[in-house]
């Protein structure tokens, strides 16, 4: 698990100092994963048949041999694949990711043209599904075996079973096809004169659909790590004295049980991370949301691999960055815990 | 669970009404387009329509792929355009001659024509256009112009093309879409596949590029300056890219979108789509741009190197299925690997192979291909290209047929890259599924099919087949260069019987593009070209 | 024996694991039995296209959109998804347990290394990693239950690791190597038999993301196309959608109700083989 590194500590030392080692060995082992990740990747696709001169002289319906050549040599991909990964590293060493050749773009600019949209994408599933897996968790572990309790361990279990790009597609048939309540495509309605307020509300309109199929899976998830973590802590000796004390349901569930029952989930917010990637793959297919993931299967598809490699890098620091940032939140909200 | 006639009469007749219907309004519609285009244009408005996929550049003399011919002839002119018979009409040539022995071909160049950053257009830019790029950087221009040896510019407004062969195709490549007329200035002494103005074109059409967010849309304006005082009509041509079909048929219904063309929604939502009271559909404008669905099969393997088994395959096909369960009626039964547009050379005097497993069977077994003690004859992979859905289906539809008469057909999946590589770079295949355009002239669209020279490894849509026989060579090569009409299509006669007897691939379906548009645009599909027109003429009723 | 009844006893408590149970064995039977009572190629074009469910006695649940039987595929389809699902798993076990019992029992360096490789794979985006793989190495059944086990084995290697750490510090281990047992023995008659009940815990889930993970990649085009399975249908209705979205929906039903069943399952044997954990 990703709290791995994260030990409870015998006495605390110079805090700061410590602190900065710690970050700076992480970052090295990110940084070699990262190496580690480029090598595997250029391994992967190099195995693969086809490069990105196929897909260019096929779209453009043939072509003569040399053209083809020349096209090859012209995007130096006539070179031995070791020297495209030396050169590839050495650039990405100074953050030049290279040029797409089925976009004429550079890498760095085509992620970053895509990325707002999938932050929005990714930014609302999470919140919706923190948000609703703590209420539910809580509401559930509060009425532990009530009907409400065991519907909502029935419905986390539909959500965590049911395929995110089917619920996408059936809220599409629902909201979209039969109600026209919502729209299912696109991230904004183009060339309507829109001023901000009614831009925003038309985003947010587009949102609703893709955030919630993206969400479902991981509000099951949150709802019932909740739950489990709510109850765990309602055993414990302290609640049991606040019990004693007299002090009101309300007051130690609020104040006492779920401060301490939401930790794990940080944890869980972490590793949320890279399956929102891979997810976003199949809720920006199904809503033609102009996002990353999107960016990611089109560029397998032409063997666009800088392209590729960028996305997967990019998605891989990501993770490891959101894996860090929980460590540390982690550390800092529990004080048990100190990073080592 | 038998495929058996009774259970599937009744589906033939509700699906033969269907389509009869479907046919009535597409021929209805075909007639009424260019009748249309009467009343009184009116100026302003912006005309959104889909693009997909999203191009990778704007320019077609650097990437002839078929998004980007969508937008470029918007920017680019070319010197002729054709009416829907391939008569050809000014652009940017004003007139034009050639010589008896067809070797020498001059063009008088319109005057007052400017390019989009006010330099002036000379013979010099086409000069530099056919020899600089479309010879060494278009994907056909290099076979198209071999013969091009030089353009000759004795004046700003002529330009003289000297052939050392006569090459009467020619005559057919020259709209804006296939051999469009650059800049000089803007290109010269850069390489043309990264020049800048491949994303930002500077052009001498009726629109002018105005902005492209990226996955999102590309937007063009009104050309002030253009030389048809007064036109285009439009103020903005906007291409959304849409990739989903159901998303687009979504677009073209809430009129968001008022044009799309080609495989813009599933097949199967084009008649709903037809009904709606805004909408219009159409099928004309589309005789340059032909497609033809063929099935192709690699001649290097043991089984399928002998002709009857080929034709055997040819017999378990049933092409009605496949033009009204999988084409929906937007496509016709090919009856020769030239489409029936192309009249001047077109033919369906020639064997035929209708659905008929017997016959099949009996040529199979003549082959000496017999059924093993499993039922099963040989083994066979089928490819499809994965440009379309409709292609998977055939390719099921051909594994069906294929099963019923002993021979065990395995489909593989691949993506574009993949496929293009085991098909005309390893040619690691059996039979392969696609579909190709068949660009104005045989020499262009047909010839690369066939002719021995064009087996060439790593080239995509050449001679996959690996079809090698002197007889067709002898006939490509006489028609290349043949001047006479009558002559060349007597040849091109001979060639689609040849083709249809040894079969090293065969026409499935003649594809019927249409065109989905909102009846307020008036004025489309004025020439062949359809969607790769220039739309200087079109508008928009208010 | 007692054993058994014992855990049985635990296992059925829980009315969910059962109903969980009930499911699973259910669409086990329809996969092994079903084509017995639903004959024929599910590819095969037998009837009119876009064939309303309940419309025609004969196809009951309707026909897709070349007229293939969506009953037919729905039954063979479960037979794809749970070879996929289990192959994937057993594949992703071999690995995940290899590198997890080698992390564990030996530490030091090996333990270095090992968990560097399987932080990589944790670090790509997995699902983005199964559909490059499969993709490339052009889409079977093998391919895809490789790229699934790809993705898949390093949660199980942690899980190993975590429990080959503790488990080797206990007495009944470290008497096994005072005694000088051999390590390959150590490794597989003492410490691993002692790990199974949270492997056996998360095998059952993994199967079940498998099977999502199948469907999702089938539905991107990414599936066996000479195999009928619940993702592929998925796909092939979602062209159709505006105008039969049921051949969408009738496949996706029935990955519900599987993916249900094994999670039910998995939860079931959870509080059965950990009493402790009751809760989570």
């Amino acid at each position: 698990m990703a709290t791995e590194s994260v030990r409870p500590a015998p006495a605390r030392r110079s805090g700061r100092e410590r602190l900065v080692r710690y970050l700076v060995r992480r970052l090295g082992q990110a940084a070699l994963t990262l190496v580690a990740i480029v090598i595997l990747n250029f391994v992967i696709l190099h195995l693969a048949p086809g490069d990105a001169i196929d897909v260019l002289a096929g779209e453009a319906g043939g072509g003569t041999p040399e053209y083809v050549e020349q096209l090859r040599h012209a995007y130096g991909l006539d070179q031995p694949i070791y020297v495209q990964m030396v050169r590839y590293l050495v650039n990405a060493a100074q953050l030049n990711f290279g040029f797409s050749f089925r976009n004429n773009m550079s890498v760095v600019d085509l992620i970053m043209s895509r990325l707002p949209a999938t932050l929005l994408l990714m930014t609302a599933s999470i919140l919706l599904s923190f948000t609703l897996g703590v209420l539910l968790g809580v509401f559930a572990a509060r009425r532990v075996n009530s009907f409400a309790d065991n519907a909502i361990s029935v419905l986390a279990l539909l959500c965590y079973a049911t395929p995110l790009f089917w619920f996408g597609l059936m809220a599409i048939v629902l909201f979209t096809v039969k109600l026209n309540l919502l729209p299912g495509n696109g991230m904004y309605t183009i060339a309507a004169n829109y001023d901000w307020f009614e831009a925003t509300l038309d985003v947010g309109r587009h949102l609703v659909l893709p955030a919630c199929s993206l969400a479902l899976f991981h509000m099951a998830v949150y709802t019932r790590l909740m739950r489990s973590s709510m109850l765990e802590i309602y055993g414990l000796d302290y609640i049991r004295t606040a019990r004693a004390k007299g002090l009101s349901q309300r007051r130690i569930a609020f104040r006492h049980v779920l401060p301490n029952a939401i930790l794990p989930m940080v944890t869980m917010l972490g590793l949320q991370i890279g399956a929102l990637l891979g997810g976003a793959v199949l809720v920006e297919t199904v809503f033609g949301w102009p996002g990353l993931g999107r960016l990611a299967f089109d560029a397998i598809l032409q063997r666009d691999h800088n392209l590729l490699i960028g996305i997967l890098l990019f998605g891989s620091a990501l993770v490891i960055v959101a894996n860090l940032v929980t460590d540390l939140v982690y550390a800092w909200l529990d004080p048990r815990i100190e990073v080592a | 669970m038998t495929f058996t006639a009774t259970r599937f009469a009744p589906r033939l007749l509700t699906g033969g009404k269907a389509l009869l219907g479907a046919l009535a309004l597409v021929a209805g519609l075909a007639a009424a387009g260019p009748a249309a285009a009467q009343g009184q244009p009116v100026r302003g408005g912006t005309l959104s329509m889909i693009l997909n996929p999203e191009p990778a550049v704007l320019v077609s003399g650097v990437n002839s792929s078929s998004p980007v011919a969508a937008v470029s002839p918007k920017m680019f002119e070319g010197l002729v355009t054709y009416d829907p018979k391939f008569k050809m009409l000014p652009q940017l040539a004003v007139s034009w001659n050639q010589s008896a022995d067809g070797k020498t071909i001059t063009f008088k160049l319109r005057p007052g024509v400017k390019w989009h950053d006010g330099k002036p257009f000379t013979s010099a830019d086409v000069q530099f256009s056919f020899m600089e790029i479309l010879k060494k950087y278009h994907s056909r221009g290099t076979a198209t112009f071999q013969h091009l040896v030089a353009v000759e510019t004795p004046d700003d407004l002529t330009a003289v093309f000297k052939l050392d062969e006569p090459s009467p195709y020619i005559m057919r490549a020259l709209a804006g879409v296939e051999a469009p007329i650059m800049p000089k200035h803007i290109y010269e002494g850069s390489d043309p596949l990264k020049n800048p103005a491949n994303l930002k074109p500077i052009g001498t059409g009726p629109f002018k590029f105005k902005e492209w967010e990226r996955g999102n849309y590309i937007m063009l304006e009104r050309n002030p300056d253009y030389w048809d005082k007064g036109k285009p009509y439009l103020d903005n041509l906007v291409f959304r890219i849409i990739p989903d079909g159901s998303a687009r048929a979504v677009a073209l219904e809430s009129g968001a979108v008022q044009y799309g063309t080609q495989y813009v929604v599933p097949l199967n939502d084009v008649e709903r789509l037809s009904k709606l009271p805004n909408l219009a559909v159409t099928t004309a404008g589309y005789e340059y741009n032909t497609s033809v669905n063929y099935l192709e099969f690699n001649l290097r393997r043991p089984y399928l190197a002998d002709r009857r088994v080929r034709q055997a395959i040819a017999y378990t096909i049933n092409t009605d299925f496949l033009v009204k369960n999988v084409w929906f009626g937007f496509a016709t039964k090919a009856t020769s690997p030239i489409t029936d547009k192309q009249a001047d050379f077109h033919t369906s005097n020639i064997p035929q192979y209708p659905y008929d497993l017997k016959k099949a069977e009996q040529l199979l077994d003549e082959a000496g291909m017999k059924k093993g003690p499993d039922g099963i004859r040989f083994k066979v992979t089928i490819d499809w290209s994965p440009s379309g859905e409709m292609f998977r289906q055939t390719a099921e539809l051909l594994r069906q047929g294929l099963q019923r008469v002993g021979i065990q057909a395995e489909i593989r999946n691949s993506d574009n890259p993949t496929y293009l590589r085991r098909v005309w770079t390893d040619n690691d295949f059996d039979i392969n599924i696609f579909s190709a355009s068949n660009i104005a002239d045989p020499v262009i669209g047909i010839q690369r099919f066939y002719w021995s020279k064009s087996i060439q490894k790593g080239v995509s849509y050449s001679n996959g087949s690996g079809y090698n026989n002197p007889e067709m060579d002898k006939i490509l090569e006489s028609a290349q260069i043949e001047n006479n009409p009558a002559k060349r299509k007597k040849l091109y006669e001979d060639m689609q019987r040849l083709v249809m007897t040894d079969l090293p691939n065969m026409g499935l379906v003649y594809i019927q593009w249409f065109t989905i548009y909102d009846k307020k645009i008036k004025n489309l599909n004025t020439t062949g070209l359809g969607p790769y027109e220039s739309f200087a003429d079109v508008y928009m009723e208010k | 024996m007692d054993g058994f009844r014992d855990f049985w006893r635990r296992y059925r408590r829980k009315t969910s694991a059962v109903i969980g149970l009930i499911l699973l064995v259910f669409v086990a039977l329809v996969a092994l039995a079903g084509p017995w009572f639903i004959p024929g190629d599910p590819l095969d074009m037998v009837t009119q296209p876009f064939l309303w469910p309940g419309t025609d006695i004969e196809f009951p649940l309707g026909s897709d959109v070349l007229g293939r039987d969506i009953l037919t595929g729905i039954v063979h389809g479960s037979r794809v998804s749970l070879l996929i699902g289990f192959s994937a798993t057993i594949a992703a076990l071999g690995i995940g347990v290899t590198v997890g019992a080698l992390a564990g029992y030996f530490r030091g360096w090996i333990d270095d290394v090992l968990m560097r490789v399987t932080e990589i794979f944790q670090t790509v985006p997995t699902f983005l990693l199964a559909v490059v793989l499969v993709a490339i190495f052009k889409p079977s059944l093998s391919t895809i239950v490789l790229a699934i086990s790809a993705v898949t084995w390093p949660a199980i290697a942690r899980l190993v690791r975590a429990e080959f750490l503790s488990l080797r510090e206990r007495e009944f281990v470290q008497s096994c190597v005072v005694i000088g047992m051999g390590e390959t023995r150590i490794i597989f008659r003492q410490i691993l038999p002692n790990c199974l009940p949270p492997i056996i815990v998360m095998s059952s889930v993994m199967v079940a993301s498998a099977i999502l993970t199948e469907s999702g990649l089938s539905f991107l085009g990414l599936g066996d196309p000479n195999l009928m399975s619940w993702g592929t249908m998925i796909g092939i209705g979602r062209e159709a959608m505006r105008t039969a979205w049921y051949m969408s929906a009738l496949p996706g039903v029935a990955i519900l109700i599987t993916v249900l069943a094994l999670n039910l399952v998995g939860e079931g044997l959870n509080d059965a083989l950990n009493p402790r954990l009751k809760n989570r």
